[in-house]
């Protein structure tokens, strides 16, 4: 593809991405068929930063995993007690990464 | 399935859910045998003073483990997942380990798929829902 839209759709989505993971997302991208950027364009993520609200209010219930789609370590939170309240608390750290590492899965699936 | 989750991460975290839990249900066995309520771990319940869906799982396993079934499902029907899970995980993992194969990792996929259809999920959510009313009105 263009480097112009490449470089576009890169600043609009960086913040739904590991930084790490945009130097290969852009390289993948450049290389990849125009045909792909219309599928690419109309792809949703999650936003981190919601993530990490609903993991700050819900993160003892699990609805936080449930959110960004991992729901079998929902089931196990909601059934825990948020893991005894300590997983509950590692989550808020670890939710917004995790948020972002899907987002990348959904672009891996297109790309 | 998400890729993200790798089998080898799932099993960690599933044996350390495991050893975690066996070291709380030995530590209130121990030390709190009539089970009253000792250590709070719950924010929910620290915050709001409200109990969660969940709370009163820990006396469940309790009494599930002296074999008072009716006692456990009052304290919460939770402690019965909890004790199938805690009891068959470790052994499914050592089975998979010894074996070289995936089928605990590929059976909590399909767990995850079913958890996901439509009326499973709001039947699952409507019992859910049903138990914390009853954990509130049984003030845990």
């Amino acid at each position: 593809m263009e480097a112009q839209k490449v470089d576009m759709f890169i600043m609009t989505n960086a913040k739904y991405f590991e930084s790490h993971q945009l130097p290969a997302i852009r390289d993948r991208l450049l290389e990849i068929d125009d045909s792909k950027w219309a599928i690419i364009q109309t792809l949703q993520f999650k936003d981190p930063t919601i993530s990490l609200i609903v993991s700050l209010l819900g993160g003892q219930l699990g609805i936080d995993r449930f959110l960004i789609g991992d729901t079998g370590l929902g089931i196990g939170k909601l059934l825990t007690c948020g893991g005894l309240g300590i997983w509950a608390i590692v989550d808020w750290f670890l939710i917004m990464g995790a948020t972002r590492e899907k987002n990348v899965d959904k672009l891996r699936q297109v790309i | 399935m998400s890729s993200t989750l790798s089998s080898r991460k799932l099993y960690t975290i599933l044996l350390i859910a495991c050893a975690t839990g066996y070291f709380w249900i030995f530590y209130n066995y121990a030390y709190n045998p009539g089970y009253q309520e000792g250590v709070n771990t719950c924010i929910i319940k620290q915050v709001t003073s409200i109990p969660c869906p969940s709370c009163g799982t820990t006396r469940a396993v309790l009494t599930l483990f002296n074999l008072q079934l009716l006692e456990s499902l009052y304290w919460n029907p939770i402690g019965l997942i909890i004790v199938g899970i805690m009891v068959f995980a470790p052994i499914w993992i050592a089975i998979d380990l010894i074996l070289k194969k995936d089928s605990l990792y590929l059976f909590y996929g399909k767990i995850e798929r079913f958890f996901r259809i439509r009326w499973v999920a709001i039947i699952s959510i409507i019992l859910i829902l049903a138990n914390w009313i009853w954990n509130i009105q049984k003030g845990l």
